[in-house]
């Protein structure tokens, strides 16, 4: 179901001879988290800001939910769409537990009770104790509490689509790695449609199901992040995501394509006891794991069924490895 | 010192006595302090907004502060008499300057992303106004109305050279017949007055920055 839709959305600024966003066409599905990434100037924060009308288009459309948001009310739309920053932008004047509660009381309909049982709530789900943080106030906080609260706010009253511009981008790699791991665990509790603007590719696919790659205001290329390594679509895009790299490969090529062609009986004798790898697995955990235990070979083993599948060996992991790039290869030859 | 504690000075009864001098000194230093922030706040938040409105008025209040106040009253005498307008009118328009600049400093100090993460949230308008703008530029706001509360009070005290009956009375009425005394009580307490009025707007302006460290400006 589609959650959002752009329609050859184009932004052009006043002075300058360039969109900044160029006729740019994709749709989002409910519950996905869709990745913005490219270069600075690429258009994605300007995209991004579209969404909620903070910058209005200069021609075509935006659907949510089936409605042109270009058709209603600026106010009450944003009212509905979660707004995530990298400077955060608390207000300093409130506590916590009140620049939680903003957003839900400016969207209207909620009781004292509600709003203070809402906002405990929130803060739980952002990992931070309640009777701890909630009066407590921003500039009391460190940089990875004062987002956490950030994501709170935005979650206040529910969206259904929740915009966040780089909101990791000013923190020390270690919070940033920290707040993307909280960003899955509650992704996977509230199942949001999130449109996420990085330039960051490792942390768009570290967060992202789907990926849309922004160049000079336009759409190279969406996908999932196995598509984009797999096939891209132009030299951008190869480049961005590192298509080339055996690492990349590695990273996202599942074990169940490299199972080794041995038969059972003469492998386990063959062998003797042997490591197991769950089904799931990547080919950089295998080898990881092949690298770890000296083992000549690792059985892969069905996640719920037990059964085992096959085996991987470092010969395995070679011939896919290098099918894959022969792939590559004869595309770049056919080009010429 | 001793006119202070001669209690035949606190007969309620007597216009002249202490305690009524000081009343009206407080009724005049309240509705001049009023008139001067009804017009001033909002002129405040329409140049911070409009900015090409700033230069021309400031340079208009800069010009009407420049005016020694003494001189205005006397200029005003033929116009509003000895009438409590006479003392007003050029009192009000001596605190335009410094409250018009410092609201128009709040609001302009203001950090522009508070402003747009509240657009962002749906605030309407008046919500970013009364929620995020006036909340932020208040204590510098009440800072400024500091500033000209306590020379208000100062320059109220001659306000008793144009007819209005004020602690000032104890200076200048004296003056002729010479009691020093009197005199003297008339300097302190419109000093202590003018001193207890910027202690209260002071912990006002601290109690305001919440959430903030306690002097901070912004």
């Amino acid at each position: 179901m589609e959650k959002i839709a752009f329609h050859a959305i184009t932004k052009q600024f006043p002075g300058s001879n360039k969109p900044a966003v160029d006729a740019v066409t994709f749709a989002v599905p409910e519950g996905t988290t869709c990745m913005l990434v490219g270069t600075s100037g690429s258009g994605k924060t300007t995209l991004l800001r579209m969404v909620n009308r903070l910058i209005e288009p200069t021609s075509g459309e935006i659907i949510i939910d089936g409605k042109n948001v270009l058709e209603e009310n600026p106010i009450q739309l944003r009212r509905h769409i979660g707004y995530v920053i990298q400077q955060v932008g608390l207000f300093p004047h409130l506590n916590i537990a009140e620049n939680i509660r903003v957003t839900a009381e400016i969207a209207g309909g909620w009781t004292k009770q509600r709003l203070a049982a809402r906002v405990d709530e929130l803060l739980d789900l952002v990992g931070l104790p309640p009777a701890e943080y909630r009066k407590r106030f921003p500039r009391q906080l460190s940089g990875g509490q004062q987002q956490r609260v950030g994501l709170a706010r935005a979650l206040a009253t529910d969206p259904a689509v929740l915009l966040m511009d780089e909101p990791f981008g000013a923190l020390d790699a270690i919070t940033r790695a920290r707040m993307q791991d909280e960003l899955l665990r509650i992704q996977r509790d509230v199942h949001k449609t999130i449109l996420f603007v990085s330039h960051d590719i490792e942390e768009a696919f570290k967060l992202g199901n789907m990926i849309a790659v922004l160049n000079e205001g336009q759409l190279m290329q969406l996908g999932t992040p196995v598509d984009l390594l797999a096939n891209p679509a132009n030299e951008f895009v190869r480049r961005l995501v590192g298509a080339d790299s055996i690492l990349r490969q590695l990273e996202y090529l599942p074990v169940i394509d490299a199972l080794d062609n041995e038969p059972e009986a003469v492998s386990s004798a063959h062998w003797g006891d042997i490591p197991i790898i769950a089904s799931d697995a990547t080919l950089l955990t295998a080898m990881l794991k092949l690298l770890e235990t000296n083992a000549p070979a690792l059985a892969v083993q069905d996640k719920d069924t037990q059964e085992t599948l096959g085996y991987i060996t470092l010969a395995s992991i070679n011939s896919e490895i290098t099918k894959a790039r022969s792939k590559v290869s004869s595309r770049e030859q056919t080009r010429i | 010192m001793h006119y202070i504690l001669q209690s035949y000075n606190y007969n309620l009864s007597d216009p002249e006595s202490i305690p009524n001098l000081f009343l009206k000194h407080l009724t005049l230093v309240g509705i001049i302090m009023l008139i001067s922030l009804i017009i001033a706040i909002p002129v405040g938040l329409l140049v911070a907004r409009y900015r090409r409105l700033y230069l021309p008025v400031v340079g208009i209040s800069d010009v009407l502060y420049t005016i020694p106040s003494i001189a205005a009253f006397a200029f005003l005498i033929p116009i509003t008499g000895l009438t409590p307008a006479t003392a007003i009118i050029p009192m009000v328009l001596f605190n335009q300057l410094v409250l018009i600049r410092n609201t128009a400093a709040a609001v302009n100090g203001i950090d522009p992303l508070l402003i747009e993460v509240g657009q962002a949230m749906g605030m309407k308008p008046q919500q970013v106004l009364f929620r995020v703008t006036l909340p932020l530029a208040l204590p510098v706001i009440v800072a400024g109305i500091r500033i000209a509360t306590v020379t208000t009070v100062g320059i109220a005290a001659l306000a008793a050279l144009v007819g209005q009956s004020d602690l000032g009375d104890l200076i200048f009425q004296n003056l002729a017949v010479f009691d020093p005394d009197a005199i003297a009580a008339g300097a302190i307490l419109t000093a202590f007055f003018a001193i207890v009025a910027d202690l209260l707007l002071l912990s006002l302006q601290i109690g305001l920055n919440r959430g903030r460290s306690a002097l901070s400006v912004e």
